[in-house]
């Protein structure tokens, strides 16, 4: 009993051969694009790689782009191949090659669609990956004349003002790290040696953020300094002041910006991943019709095209005995060549 | 009545001019579009900036009149794509006959004209956009501290954008900030001694001090940024306020907004200008075809000569006919001819 049947004659033959070479060149620009988004992805997560300590997983970004450009191989193939279906001359040289070519079609669809759920579920090493990273960046803030790290500073400003964000999870993640440099710090002053004193690290600790941290929205001028010590600044509750620095932490603001961007581009790969399904299937019944035409020297007799030939379970137990006949086979070649070998050793 | 600068077009040369027309027509369509893209680019970028251009500075013209100008010219690019697809096949041209004649003057008077009318006005614009943006800024810096104000609340938050995005401080340069209050009255203190000296030292109280807004901080300087006390030696070690201004932005705005904005008028300007060619060499083309295919009856195929021309006639040859036949349909009442489409259409491709 075969699956799906569905009867074929010459014009609807024609017409599958003519739709799903169509299909296929479309498909191939549909591997362009991801093929683009890939590269998009990896040059987004490369620019900010010092966020992540140089440590980001690119796994996802390089297989889109292996899957972009096999996709374009693959589809143009296939598209050759139904422009050739037409012509049963020309199709005959292709019939040996179909059944393999339809099996590797099936497992690169299956990995397209291990690749696209991958991309939903980067998030979670992305998070961890973050969080380390940006608490590394923020400790080499000062370091302005350390050779490797001097564009530290330059790019966590960049990065503070345009996600609109302060900090790993907070402003107050400035005040437990010395963020400027020894370099620019008057030690004859009482203040800044009272400071260092009061720590066991001697560093120079104050409730203070860099100027980044800013948010342009706020009524009056940024305050900088001093932030918990309500009496240093007229009229001024820093319980209830929100507008003054970005809320949100950089890690958030990060993770919900490649959040998205995955998001978008796992959409695109799975609506991508049908489109090469409906293709396979297409491709499937093409082949199984122009098998199924009984006289080959009459090309208007009508044939039958099916997905499977026999039934799930049918086709699953004729698998497995083809691997078990495959196994013994090798078993009696081994047999032959130790009885060969034994009468040559004795 | 001789044609004025008739050429002879036989079949060959006739086919040749229509495939070239259709060639050059694709282009003019493509150049359209990329000006209509352009020009939009600019109305979106002097629409964002407009609180720092004076409202009375008319700068949305060019964009505007641009903008007409490259739809004109893509239409014109259409048309004569499909007139010389036409003329090739004898079966499409006929309804082209009618419409061709009217299409032309159309293009000529109304895409010429525009398109003189926008490059006069690209040339134009430095002028404008310098006063606007005088003007402009000079507003914007004075409104910083009214975020109270109705009207005024967002001048604070846009300009800090500005001075984010464009990197720069201040109106020409940073010391602009000292001479306005950009601290609100609301946040000052009135028991504090310093800022009551502050305000009794200067004739219209205000209080002003020798330091800027957090958004001209410029995030390159290895220390963090000095904000504060600017003009004071002493006050930060290592800082000495002599010293070229690594500290904070160094460029004022008035000069980072103007060769932003000439920069992208000067490219519109350059791209009207292949527009204006292009669409030049296109009505000349078409108007040449119609006339020779005119010549020979609508004819596609036909093999005798035919000639192209510009105009029938000469100008005075022109005019005169024009004003007799204006003085047959009027025979009681001389009076002047009614104007035809001959005169308007000559003046322009002159030009």
């Amino acid at each position: 009993m075969a699956l799906l049947k569905v009867r074929f004659d010459q014009k609807k033959r024609v017409k599958l051969a003519q739709g799903l070479w169509l299909m296929n060149w479309l498909s191939v620009l549909a591997g362009i694009i991801i093929f683009g988004l890939g590269l998009f992805l990896k040059i987004e997560l490369k620019k900010r790689s010092d966020m992540m300590d140089n440590s980001e997983s690119h796994f996802v970004p390089n297989s889109l782009i292996g899957m972009g450009v096999l996709s374009c191989v693959f589809n143009s193939l296939a598209g050759k191949i139904c422009y050739d279906a037409l012509d049963p001359a020309k199709y005959a040289k292709w019939k040996p090659w179909l059944k393999p070519y339809l099996a590797v079609c099936v497992l690169f669809n299956i990995v397209l669609f291990l690749v696209a759920l991958c991309c939903f579920l980067l998030r979670g090493s992305l998070e961890s990956t973050l969080a380390h990273g940006l608490k590394n960046g923020m400790k080499f803030y000062r370091d302005t004349d350390t050779p490797g790290r001097c564009f530290m500073k330059k790019t966590i400003d960049m990065l503070q003002i345009e996600f609109k964000c302060c900090g790993n999870n907070g402003f107050r993640d400035w005040f437990e790290i010395q963020w400027i440099s020894n370099r620019y710090l008057d030690f004859s002053s009482k203040e800044v040696k009272d400071r260092i004193k009061s720590n066991v690290d001697g560093r120079y600790l104050v409730d203070g953020v860099p100027f980044s941290c800013c948010n342009p929205s706020s009524p009056r001028p940024c305050i900088q300094y001093q932030l918990t010590n309500n009496s240093a600044h007229y009229s001024y509750d820093h319980q209830t002041e929100e507008l003054n620095l970005w809320v949100r932490g950089c890690r958030v603001a990060l993770l919900s910006y490649y959040s998205n961007l995955m998001n978008s581009v796992g959409a695109v790969t799975l609506l991508v991943w049908l489109f090469e399904v409906t293709i396979t299937v297409g491709l499937r019944y093409l082949h199984t019709a122009l098998e199924g035409v009984a006289n080959p020297e009459d090309p208007e007799c009508e044939s039958e095209g099916w997905l499977l030939e026999k039934s799930i379970p049918e086709t699953w137990k004729a698998f497995l005995e083809s691997v078990k006949k495959l196994g013994k086979g090798n078993q009696v070649e081994a047999e032959g060549v130790d009885a060969g070998q034994a009468p040559e050793a004795g | 009545m001789a044609p004025v600068l008739a050429l002879a077009l036989p079949l060959q040369p006739r086919i040749r001019l229509a495939q070239g027309l259709w060639l050059l027509s694709w282009l003019l369509a493509l150049v359209g579009a990329l000006t209509l893209l352009c020009s939009g680019h600019l109305l979106v970028q002097l629409w964002h900036l407009g609180t720092f251009l004076a409202p009375s500075c008319p700068v949305a013209a060019l964009p505007q009149v641009a903008l007409a100008a490259s739809a004109v010219a893509l239409g014109t690019g259409l048309v004569g794509s499909g007139a010389s697809r036409a003329s090739l096949d004898a079966a499409h041209y006929p309804p082209w006959r009618g419409v061709l004649g009217p299409l032309l003057v159309a293009g000529t008077a109304g895409g010429g004209g525009l398109l003189v009318l926008a490059l006069g006005l690209a040339l134009a614009l430095p002028g404008t956009l310098d006063t606007g943006l005088e003007e402009g800024l000079g507003t914007a810096l004075a409104n910083y501290k009214d975020t109270e104000v109705p009207g005024r609340c967002q001048a604070k938050r846009l300009l800090d954008e500005l001075q984010l995005r464009h990197h720069c401080c201040g109106r020409h340069g940073y010391k602009d900030w000292f001479g306005i209050q950009w601290v609100s009255s609301r946040y000052l203190d009135p028991n504090d001694q310093d800022v009551v000296d502050r305000i009794q030292s200067n004739v219209e109280g205000l209080y002003l001090i020798d330091g800027v807004p957090f958004s001209c901080c410029n995030p390159h300087s290895p220390r963090p940024c000095l904000q504060s006390q600017l003009s004071d030696p002493h006050a930060h070690p290592l800082f000495d306020p002599r010293q070229p201004n690594l500290n904070l932005w160094a460029q004022g705005c008035h000069e980072v907004l103007l060769g932003h904005l000439q920069g992208l008028a000067s490219t519109l300007g350059n791209m009207l200008a292949v527009t204006f060619l292009l669409q030049t060499l296109v009505l000349l083309g078409l108007r040449y075809l119609q006339t020779a295919l005119e010549g020979l009856g609508g004819v596609i195929d036909g093999e005798g000569e035919a000639q192209g021309y510009l105009f029938p006639a000469g100008l005075k040859d022109m005019l005169k006919t024009a004003w007799l036949q204006g003085g047959v349909a009027r025979r009681p009442a001389p009076e002047e001819a009614p104007p035809e489409d001959e005169p308007p259409k000559e003046g322009l491709p002159e030009a």
